[in-house]
């Protein structure tokens, strides 16, 4: 085998080593592609295993509702599920399966936005500012981030009732206007500007603000990204919270009308498959469209 | 910086400081309204009861505390969180780990992969839970398979320890591809002459992993078991959604516990109580298994 791979350049080999050289250049060549790309073997079928619910749910979205479930992937296709959510169908009361997708993207958006800009200046503030006092805020926003959240559920609770906002839509944005993660992430990011840049920026007369979304956010673009899509995502997938601040299902997020229309669909679920597509598409468009900054966003975070 | 407050003396400091209480101003706000007012609220109710209908809370001394340590449900959603934790945090540590060592280790499309193993991180536990039991139904086709072919009919949810179980995978699934990002970070860190010197010392691949990948991984380590023992303490909407704690409270975690005790039997004082009892238990757990780990990383030469 040796000497035959250093006999392929020479000049007119005869008619039998030519056949052997032939047999063992393409066993080698395949033998090193094995060698480099047997990983895939385990890689690709873990990727199919993580797509798969996805995958499921929206085949079965579009499933005749006496196939549903009994068949991975129907015979034949049908609108029915989805017609049944556009037209607010419900057994005797008819369900705001469209308003409730509504109010989740109004929820969600209010809130995604809110922490990003809140979050560039508070984080602005609690970098370059160089205040009195910044040292005693940057620890108590760790202090408060470890602390177990589930000792405030009730006592938040009990404030939105007794501020009479139960069952609004501000029970649901306002506590999440502000997320700590993404004011430490600023924190840190910004720390990173050059100092010289802000300076320059102030002698030319810019407001602390302007500074803040005319330099600072737009360097800091990679990471707005992934806190964007993160906290959308989270936002947009919460339950808790929505579910107990929130009892009116015209008022509910889809993902919690979802929940507690899981049992009383348990019998006939198509329509459950075609709102929980719904609900899930959104988020993997946004997602897989801005998947490259994403990346690099992350890459950025984890140094 | 230094010149602007020297030609302003006391003033220009005190602008700045002025400005940047304002900017912080957002997050105190906020901290004040919706952690510290709810934090001493919390040790309020613990020592009163309260249906929210009534106009006032009741005093009750010390009878929610003495009834949540000697309470079946409480011991019993106390062994389930644990339960939970001995399955989820081995099998997700092994996973996002395995996840991130076949991606780093690709030879292309490494992106692709990252992502796509990322990509269960989007989906409500609402609209997995849906797939879930859409598949483990009675009818479904891979019941059907399992009834044709191994002529078994597993019930699943209907069976504590399967239902356990599923709701564990469930949750590694969702979270594996997101934390391993957390170690592909820590992969892309480790030098690759550590791997070459080993090589020549006639380190086999095995040994290569366990006396220097693991060891140098140690700062995800850290992060991805913190991260993992916090969210046991905090499973909701799966066993919510999926089993409603059962079957006979099988899955009934602590946090489901709390949101039974609170707000479908309103019981605002003793909700708050199970919830300390429960912050408790996690700051314990994670001061214990957080010396557990810092002892290993520091005998593996981290400080």
């Amino acid at each position: 085998m040796a000497s035959t791979q250093g006999k392929s350049s020479v000049a007119l080999p005869t008619a039998r080593q030519a056949e052997a050289t032939r047999h063992t250049t393409i066993s080698i060549r395949e033998r090193r592609f094995f060698r480099r790309y047997w990983l895939y073997i385990i890689a690709i079928p873990i990727l199919a295993l993580m797509v798969l619910p996805y995958f499921y749910l929206f085949v079965q979205s579009f499933a005749p509702w006496d196939q549903v479930n009994t068949a991975f992937i129907p015979t034949t296709f049908t609108l029915r599920s989805y017609e049944w959510i556009w037209t607010g169908g419900g057994y005797g009361l008819p369900q705001p399966w469209v308003q409730a997708f509504l109010n989740s993207m109004l929820v969600t958006l209010v809130d995604s936005v809110s922490v990003v800009a809140l979050g560039a200046i508070v984080g602005y503030a609690l970098s370059v500012l160089h205040f009195r006092g910044q040292r005693a805020i940057n620890n108590f926003i760790l202090f408060q981030m470890f602390y177990p959240a589930i000792i405030l559920l009730v006592p938040t609770f009990l404030i939105i009732r007794v501020t009479g906002l139960y069952n609004t839509y501000w029970a649901m944005i306002i506590p999440r206007l502000v997320n700590l993660w993404a004011i430490f992430m600023y924190t840190s990011f910004f720390r990173s500007v050059s100092p010289e840049l802000i300076e320059a920026a102030r002698i030319d007369g810019a407001s602390e603000l302007s500074i803040i979304f005319r330099i600072m956010l737009p360097i800091a673009r990679s990471i707005t990204t992934v806190i964007f899509l993160f906290v959308f995502m989270e936002r947009w997938t919460e339950l808790l919270w929505d579910l107990i601040v929130v009892k009116d299902p015209s008022t509910q997020t889809l993902n919690v009308l979802l929940t507690t229309l899981f049992g009383p669909y348990g019998s006939f679920p198509g329509p459950l498959y075609a709102a929980a597509t719904l609900l899930t598409f959104p988020i993997l468009v946004l997602f897989l469209a801005f998947s490259r900054n994403f990346v690099q966003g992350v890459q950025l975070v984890l140094r | 910086m230094a010149i602007t407050s020297l030609r302003q003396g006391n003033r220009g400091a005190f602008r700045k400081s002025a400005q940047g209480w304002l900017l912080s101003s957002p997050y105190l706000i906020f901290a004040v309204i919706f952690f510290l007012i709810p934090l001493v609220w919390s040790l309020f109710l613990v020592f009163q009861q309260w249906d929210l209908i009534a106009p006032t809370p009741v005093f009750v001394g010390f009878a929610n505390i003495k009834e949540a340590l000697t309470s079946v449900r409480v011991w019993q959603a106390f062994l389930v969180t644990y339960k939970f934790m001995l399955l989820f945090i081995p099998t997700v540590m092994v996973s996002s780990l395995g996840l991130a060592l076949i991606v780093h280790n690709l030879p292309r499309f490494k992106p692709l992969f990252a992502v796509g193993f990322f990509l269960p991180y989007l989906a409500s536990g609402v609209v997995t839970s849906l797939v879930v039991r859409g598949v483990l139904s009675y009818n479904s086709a891979f019941e059907t398979f399992l009834r044709t072919t191994f002529g078994v009919t597993p019930d699943w949810l209907n069976n504590g320890t399967s239902a356990t179980i599923v709701v564990t995978l469930m949750i590694v699934w969702k979270f594996a591809g997101y934390w391993a990002l957390i170690f592909l970070a820590g992969l892309q860190g480790i030098p690759t002459d550590f791997y070459e010197a080993a090589a020549l010392d006639g380190a086999n691949a095995w040994t290569r992993f366990w006396r220097i990948t693991l060891p140098l991984l140690y700062p995800a380590l850290y992060t991805v078991l913190i991260l993992a023992v916090g969210l046991t303490f905090s499973i909701f909407t799966e066993p919510f959604v999926l089993t409603n704690g059962g079957p006979q409270m099988a899955t009934q975690t602590w946090q489901l516990e709390i949101y039974y005790q609170a707000f479908n039997l309103f019981r605002a004082g003793y909700g708050a109580t199970v919830a300390l009892l429960n912050a408790i238990a996690t700051l314990v757990s994670i001061l214990i298994i957080r010396s557990i780990v810092e002892a290993w990383g520091r005998h593996n030469g981290w400080n």
